[in-house]
């Protein structure tokens, strides 16, 4: 499986799918008449075509060795939701607070003091931009 | 005659002390965004797009449109002194680069700099000129015509950005795809949307665009660990009468190559400077030394470059089909201030249209400052350090994402579209076409389906009108032609596709 252009073939295709057989689910009508599924299901339709075109293809040409390092994705991914969750529980300066600390792990090198300044700028910009330009932010 | 007067109908509205200040604003961010890894001008006019909701539309326009060129003055100075191109500038580490590693680096930067000048002055007489009679064609366009349109762009934009045909295609669907979920404009259907409320509107362009570019791209630069090496040499800012006058010429060609190729569908910066530089390889009189760092290297691909982000203009306001992902964005600008890009726009929004187009001169000078006389400044911005940087994009792709509808859900759905987005790169699938496609999508599918009922479900109609059929016509010699070319290489070489499969088992 370790082949870049395969795997991308079977997500395409997975796409198509999922999209496709949804639209099934909505009145198709005929071309003169559309319904709501029709133009989805004509694009997934186009789709599955270009994944199985490129399943294909990739037993033809030299594999490409697939890289993933789930690490930093996944970090980066807690931060975002981690602020969602505390700035909706707590507040938005809690929440951009955590958010540096935990994003900050996936950088090369982790200083809580240069985390706290971090957190201190952004904070400052987060209020300048409610006083200034009149965003609606729960700051407090 | 009456260009020169639209002209300063135009300035009068580009010159009040507020729309200055936007300009300012557009090409100062627009400047630091090309400078830095991790935001590129798509990202961040997509995250401005909120805030720009309580400024007047004029003002909000000549800001957008400011940080989409400015970015490209931005990332050939990053390009020239570290070789590392963000959005682009992709030429200019040929040459330029080369010109650093001579120690001329204020040479090529000032050549740069002035080849850029020159190259958005000609765009915008090239824009002021072509925009309002080409609108006159785009009365002639019916719904069949403008679906064909549409097509022409998703193949000439998947073909330009990932030089994959197939690949860029299937993003382009995905795009056209993820722009069907939420309510059916014609039956009130809501459709993918799981029963979930905050997708009955559709998926926020704002999210997909900062999770593909913005959280994608950081994750990037992260999983490179990659420590930038700041640059620290001297600068010699101007140039010598001799070397002054071999920009010129170059730069003129790089102009009209930049502006001819910006109005294409699929064309816009990337393709104008490969042009370019390939067009000054031929003809120029120091032929010879492109390569090693000649300043026609840098001056004809950098003044291709601004024009062509100036002309890519064209066809959005005057046909209303965006050509390019960011153009696209634009659109969606245009859209949000309550405003339809297209044949009726410059006749409907005189001072909208004038007023952009004199920005964009207003926006050259202020360019031409800031990156000529004060680009040493700018270079102190490469010495911050990525773990301090890359918390604060994450934090502005919050607070944007948060803005648009004053809703912390807003943000678990960018986060998503931030690991599609990974898996996209990791693919080696582009994201640029899907972000063309989601916005062209709704579009397309209007335009399919009144072209359905007009032909009472006949095909016919595609092929029929002069205008769709020819450019329908094109998309299948495009499409014959890279098939064959698919299997003359493949079966030319056989073996060299061979040989790794069996040594990796």
């Amino acid at each position: 499986m370790n082949n870049q252009n395969l795997v991308r073939g079977l997500f395409l295709g997975a796409i198509a799918l999922s999209f496709g057989l949804g639209a099934l689910r909505y009145p198709i009508g005929d071309f003169a008449h559309a319904g709501a599924g029709l133009f989805p299901l004509m694009v997934s339709g186009l789709l599955l075509l270009i994944a199985v075109i490129t399943v294909v293809r990739s037993f033809l040409i030299a594999p490409v060795p697939l890289g993933f390092s789930l690490k930093n994705i996944a970090l980066i991914l807690v931060a975002l939701c981690s602020f969602a969750v505390i700035s909706k529980l707590v507040n938005m300066v809690a929440g951009i607070a955590v958010m540096v600390f935990i994003a900050s792990l996936a950088g090369t090198a982790y200083s809580w003091k240069r985390n706290l300044k971090i957190a201190a700028g952004l904070i400052a910009v987060a209020f300048a931009f409610q006083k200034l330009l009149g965003l609606n932010l729960p700051l407090i | 005659m009456d260009v020169l007067h639209n002209l300063m109908f135009g300035f009068s509205h580009a010159l009040t002390l507020q729309n200055l200040l936007f300009c300012a604003i557009g090409c100062t961010v627009g400047t630091l965004v090309g400078l830095l890894p991790g935001l590129g001008p798509l990202a961040t006019i997509s995250l401005l797009l909120p805030l720009t909701y309580s400024i007047p539309t004029g003002g909000a326009l000549i800001m957008l449109a400011g940080i989409y060129y400015g970015a490209q003055y931005g990332d050939s100075v990053s390009a020239i002194t570290m070789k590392i191109p963000h959005a682009s500038s992709i030429v200019a580490c040929i040459d330029g680069y080369q010109m650093t590693l001579k120690g001329k680096t204020g040479l090529a930067l000032f050549t740069a700099g002035v080849s850029s000048f020159i190259g958005g002055t000609v765009a915008i007489v090239v824009l002021s000129f072509l925009a309002p009679s080409l609108g006159e064609v785009a009365f002639l366009f019916g719904p069949a015509d403008y679906c064909a349109l549409m097509l022409v762009g998703f193949v000439c934009v998947s073909f330009v950005t990932t030089g994959s045909l197939l690949n860029g295609l299937a993003m382009c669907l995905i795009g056209v795809l993820l722009g069907q979920i939420g309510t059916d404009v014609n039956s009130g259907l809501p459709r993918f949307t799981f029963d979930l409320p905050f997708l009955a509107e559709g998926v926020g362009l704002v999210s997909v665009a900062l999770g593909c570019f913005g959280i994608a791209e950081i994750t990037k630069n992260l999983d490179a660990r990659e420590e930038r090496s700041p640059f620290n040499g001297k600068i010699k800012l101007m140039p010598t009468w001799a070397e002054f006058k071999r920009i010129i010429p170059s730069a003129l060609r790089g102009s009209a190559v930049g502006s001819f190729l910006g109005i294409l569908p699929g064309g816009g910066p990337v393709i104008a400077q490969f042009a370019a530089y390939a067009l000054d390889k031929k003809v120029s009189k120091y032929r010879h030394e492109i390569g090693s760092g000649a300043i026609e290297g840098v001056a004809g691909q950098a003044a291709a470059d601004e024009a062509a982000a100036r002309t890519s203009f064209i066809p959005l306001m005057s046909i209303g089909i965006p050509e390019n992902a960011v153009m696209a964005l634009m659109m969606a600008a245009f859209v949000i201030k309550g405003i339809q890009p297209g044949p009726n726009m410059i006749a409907g929004h005189p001072d909208l249209f004038w007023g952009l187009v004199a920005s964009m001169w207003v926006g050259n000078c202020f360019l031409l400052l800031l990156n000529v006389p004060l680009v040493r400044y700018w270079l102190s911005v490469f010495k911050i350090p990525y773990n301090v940087l890359f918390p604060a994009i994450l934090f502005f792709c919050c607070i944007g994402t948060y803005s648009v509808n004053n809703n912390l859900d807003d943000i678990f759905v960018t986060a998503a579209f931030g690991f599609a987005g990974y898996l996209f790169m990791r693919l080696g699938m582009d994201a640029a076409p899907l972000m063309l496609g989601f916005i062209l999508g709704p579009m397309l599918e209007e335009n399919f389906r009144r072209a359905m009922l007009l032909s009472r479900g006949s095909f016919g109609t595609f092929l029929s009108r002069p205008i769709s059929g020819s450019l329908l016509g094109l998309i299948a010699v495009f499409v014959v032609w890279q098939l064959l070319s698919f299997f003359l290489k493949s079966r030319n070489a056989p073996l060299a596709a061979g040989t790794p499969s069996t040594l990796h088992p």
